[in-house]
């Protein structure tokens, strides 16, 4: 409203400049500083992240506003609200993903920050998947291990050895599992990027990280004859009857149903599948790397890594440096990663659910030779759109390989020609 | 406005305006308080939101279908390249197929809301009762129906699932096969659609003659021919509408797709309205998402012509 419009009378303009004083002297006031953060933290990570804003509002003084939306709907409105109404801290990923808002100017470089606080000691090789050309765009929250998690008291009673030494020998064990009855792994791919998990595994252990790595930064083909031993040895799965039947109907966290009811023995997730399994399932449970497939490759992981961000356009950046500063601190962080079971961004964290879980899991990490994040966190949207698709595809028809790897081809081609 | 009460304000006017104001511009349609100005002006409003909130943006799409586009940056220039890769895309004839399907299902929803309402509309005791629950599923918002025919569909733990076993056979993954998943997502739809048509003809029914039914009795009409020749006539308006609203439901079918299957499994499910979602939303491609936004309203533009020619010609004969 225009308080210098005709119709206003003296007492509404008297007011309107009274209110706009108060307004203008806000600044000086400590107390009336606002941060603004958007998040895509599920119900589990909430109130921990509430007690570290809470903590942060007392020291600083201030008034935080986190906005929380649901995971899916974040993760599609992230590019509207960062153009339109950014934030002065958004949650994100690190890598690609990260790295296509930086090239668009999108996130604020906060190397000064990574300097000043001395944050590259602890974070180590870790900090390079927050960088681009050497400068800083977030800080990482937390990170995932990737492998198969699987109910020891089932293979034991089925006679399977665990952990599986190498591919063969889980297909053996797939087989004798379905002899038996038992489905060998519990899939959901009503959202296909569970399928993804296996093409990464499998393209990693047969082609290995640098060829990997180029197809997903589009410079190595979908029609390679080194996909083909990828595909044959998922098909080979596929034919063994190793996966759900039906997966397409189930999300994954639908499809762990099948696991807690012991008629699924296995599951090749992140280690965030814990948070379905009840807690007698979880004690049968263990926990084991994607077997080897060719002896000579080495052992590359998958990674994936969740960051914070401070938006190029956000309002308040120096309080947002504040923010990260404290949250990065390795007491926050030790609760922080708790709920999901994560591994922590530095390792300073002192871990306070040291289970059998993360123990494997930083072993898993600890020798591994190079790390990927995931198929649609390392390669560019649009190409991830169609690939988890065609992956999909592929899990349910098979014979449609060729078709889905012209598909892929031609969208690399489209997406990656610039 | 009464002819004479016009004159009088006209002339009115006419003493107010201060002498020597009488320039050119006070005669003619732009004279002040002419109807022309009257209609205008009352236009008006309505005329700049929809040029603003319809045209603008409908314009706006056509030209962002030419252009390669992310969303944030520069877009650049391709001129028909977006619909010569759409008409090369075997998505684009899987949604096309499936828009024709949800069609040729949604023509369905007429005649069964017209049964519905002729069955419910009997002065007996306890259809109050009857017409609300068949009136429940239009209550419900679409994403709940999604969510409860998922259930309903889901082959391990759904009532479909334990309903095939008592008659001794196995469900099919109805949203997994990608043959029947657009089947099973339209059933779902017809539900509320159904309800919808059954409204409009219950509204329809109120305003049927006894009197011509009376008629219709002495003249030897009763059972089917009755309904046919005396009771039909009569629901023209309803019936006009009903399919109308079926055709543009549709075409524009997209909430219980988004619910139920994503467009999956790959793409089997998708519809063009779902596509076009689909490719700008997760795909950053603008430009090509407009494409099939253009397609999509070129083909709805074809109904709505035929719509718009009948309420007209209707309007012109009255």
């Amino acid at each position: 409203m225009n308080m210098f419009s005709k119709g206003a009378n003296r007492r509404q303009v008297l007011a309107g400049i009274a209110a706009a004083g108060t307004t203008l002297s806000m600044p000086a006031i400590a107390q009336t500083r606002r941060l603004v953060i958007n998040s895509n933290a599920n119900n589990k990570l909430r109130p921990v992240f509430d007690q570290i804003v809470a903590a942060f509002e007392k020291a600083e003084n201030c008034e935080v506003q986190v906005n929380y939306a649901d995971y899916e709907s974040y993760n599609t409105s992230i590019r509207s609200f960062l153009v339109t109404n950014p934030p002065d801290i958004c949650f994100w990923f690190s890598g690609e993903r990260m790295r296509a808002f930086v090239r668009r100017g999108l996130f604020e470089d906060i190397t000064d920050l990574w300097e000043e606080r001395g944050f590259f000691a602890p974070t180590g090789a870790l900090s390079g998947a927050l960088a681009v050309e050497n400068r800083q765009y977030g800080i990482p929250m937390q990170a995932s291990f990737w492998g198969i998690f699987y109910r020891a008291d089932i293979l034991e009673r089925a006679g399977i050895k665990a952990p599986v030494a190498d591919f063969p020998t889980l297909i053996e064990a797939g087989r004798t599992l379905r002899g038996q009855n038992i489905t060998p792994f519990a899939i959901g791919s009503r959202r296909p990027w569970t399928t993804a998990g296996w093409f990464d595994y499998l393209n990693l252990r047969i082609n290995g990280l640098d060829f990997h790595m180029g197809l997903m930064g589009g410079q190595e083909s979908y029609l390679d004859p080194k996909l083909s031993s990828v595909f044959d040895r998922w098909q080979e799965a596929i034919e063994a009857g190793f996966f759900l039947e039906n997966h397409t109907s189930y999300s994954w966290e639908q499809a762990a149903a099948f696991y807690n009811q012991g008629t699924a023995a296995m599951m090749l997730l992140a280690q965030f599948a814990r948070g379905q399994m009840t807690p007698e399932v979880l004690d049968a449970s263990d926990f084991m790397p994607f077997p080897k497939v060719d002896p000579a490759v080495g052992n590359f992981e998958e990674y994936p890594v969740d960051s914070l961000h401070i938006p190029a356009r956000a309002a308040n950046k120096e309080l947002a440096r504040e923010f990260l500063a404290f949250f990065y601190q390795p007491d926050n962080l030790a609760q922080w990663i708790v709920p999901e079971g994560n591994l922590p961004p530095r390792n300073d964290v002192e871990l306070l659910n040291r289970d059998k879980f993360l123990e494997k899991g930083m072993a898993l990490l600890a020798a591994a030779d190079g790390t990927s994040q995931f198929y649609d966190r390392d390669t560019d949207p649009d190409m991830a759109q169609a690939g988890l698709q065609g992956f999909q595809q592929f899990m349910v028809q098979p014979g449609e390989r060729q078709a889905i790897l012209e598909r892929l081809e031609a969208t690399r081609k489209r997406v990656f020609q610039q | 406005m009464t002819a004479a009460g016009n004159e009088h304000g006209r002339r009115a006017r006419e003493i107010a305006l201060p002498s020597g104001a009488g320039s050119q511009a006070t005669f003619g349609p732009w004279r002040p308080g002419s109807d022309f100005l009257t209609s205008l002006a009352l236009l008006a409003p309505a005329a700049i939101l929809f040029t603003v909130v319809i045209i603008i943006p409908i314009l706006q799409s056509m030209w962002i279908s030419l252009h390669d586009w992310d969303g944030l940056g520069e877009p650049r220039w391709v001129g028909l390249a977006n619909y010569v890769e759409l008409f090369g895309d075997p998505q684009f004839y899987v949604s096309l197929r499936n828009n024709l399907i949800w069609l040729a299902v949604f023509l369905l929803a007429p005649p069964l809301g017209l049964a519905l309402a002729m069955l419910i509309n009997q002065p007996l005791r306890w259809m109050g009762i009857a017409k609300s629950l068949f009136f429940v599923p239009l209550v419900l918002a679409p994403v709940t129906v999604g969510v409860v025919f998922t259930w309903f569909y889901d082959p391990a733990f759904g009532l479909l699932a334990p309903i095939a076993r008592a008659f001794g056979t196995t469900a099919p993954a109805i949203l997994s096969d990608p043959s029947l998943v657009t089947w099973g997502i339209v059933v779902a739809a017809i539900w509320p659609q159904t309800a919808l048509c059954m409204i409009l003809y219950l509204a329809g029914l109120t305003n049927v003659d006894e009197d011509l039914i009376g008629a219709g009795r002495i003249d030897g009409a009763h059972g089917f021919s009755l309904f046919r020749h005396v009771v039909l006539p009569q629901l023209r308006g309803a019936t006009f509408i009903a399919f109308a609203v079926s055709v543009v439901g549709a075409l524009r079918s997209f909430d219980l797709i988004a619910v139920m299957t994503q467009g999956g499994p790959f793409g089997s499910s998708s519809v063009l309205a779902y596509q076009m979602y689909e490719q700008s939303i997760f795909s950053y491609r603008l430009g090509y998402g407009a494409a099939i936004a253009v397609v999509l309203f070129l083909i709805v533009a074809v109904f709505i012509a035929w719509y718009l020619r009948r309420v007209l010609g209707e309007e012109a004969r009255n």
